[in-house]
């Protein structure tokens, strides 16, 4: 459960609690194919991604993103989460363990709103980028 | 290569009924244990209505409506071509179970850009705006597929 988490107490420069992933492997891509639709064959099917060119399934960037919105919503209540994008930067292979991580890099008032704005990256073991992103949340104050 | 013919060409509408049990697979396959997707009452405790639908939750009706697919083959991209290069989304409320969500997708840009390696791609941003049954707005999403050549 994410807890309380108020504007005043955030400096820019502020980490976000980082979230370990995985290790990911091939059946949790299975699911991902099933729950989100995204049925791409190159994320579940090895003689597939062989063909164009792969050594084997690579996940949907999709999950990746979806740690991410995990490790954010661990750290602050969704309802507070207002934008979150994120640019995919690598491919992601299964066995690898990926960590989320993010900061805060400006705070601002906005139309009666407090608002924070954070970095955020998803990188795996090696220290290989597999996304940068941002996101924006609304929060309470004291 | 895209139809660049077709940037602002709006799609018709996509419409999706949000079930609880489609919100706990998502966060299932994600392996998310935040229990406010899974438990209806840790949901109410911390403020929601009910179990609200996890950040990427929209791209689940863009899937499975072939909301996606329908707007590839409309400007004539080559699928196994198809890079996911960008996802962002803008929330303006909750999604719960029982909502229905219609999407509204527009492509906003068809460009061609070469990258740093000389190799030419074109990039198409993609803008969907999402209602509720009350057709109050939910929220925004940007796409950016890229097309190899």
């Amino acid at each position: 459960m994410a807890k309380e988490i108020y504007f005043d107490d955030i400096e820019i420069g502020s980490e976000m609690p980082v979230l370990n992933k995985g290790p990911l492997n091939k059946l949790q891509f299975v699911m991902y194919a099933g729950a989100s639709g995204d049925f791409n064959p190159l994320h579940v099917l090895d003689e597939f991604a062989k063909s164009v060119g792969m050594e084997e399934v690579i996940s949907h960037g999709m999950l990746v993103m979806g740690f991410v919105g995990q490790a954010v919503t661990a750290w602050m209540p969704k309802k507070y989460l207002k934008k979150l994008g994120v640019r995919f930067v690598g491919m992601t292979k299964p066995n690898s363990t990926i960590t989320i991580a993010g900061k805060v890099v400006d705070k601002r008032n906005e139309n009666g709103e407090s608002i924070i704005s954070c970095e955020v990256s998803a990188k795996d073991e090696q220290g290989d980028i597999k996304i940068t992103g941002h996101f924006e949340a609304s929060l309470p104050t004291r | 290569m895209a139809d660049k013919s077709k940037a602002g060409m709006e799609f018709p509408p996509i419409s999706w009924e949000v079930e609880r049990g489609k919100i706990g697979e998502l966060v299932r396959a994600i392996q998310d244990d935040n229990p406010i997707y899974l438990d209806k009452e840790a949901a109410i405790a911390e403020g929601y209505k009910d179990s609200p639908a996890p950040p990427t939750f929209l791209t689940v009706p863009m899937m499975f409506n072939s909301g996606l697919a329908s707007v590839l083959s409309e400007l004539k991209i080559n699928f196994a071509m198809v890079l996911h290069g960008e996802e962002e989304y803008e929330y303006y409320q909750e999604i719960y179970p029982g909502d229905v969500i219609t999407g509204k997708p527009k492509v906003t840009d068809v460009f061609e850009k070469t990258s740093k390696s000389g190799r030419t791609m074109d990039m198409i941003t993609l803008e969907v705006e999402y209602t509720n049954q009350r057709d109050e707005k939910i929220a925004k999403a940007r796409t950016l597929i890229v097309e190899r050549k």
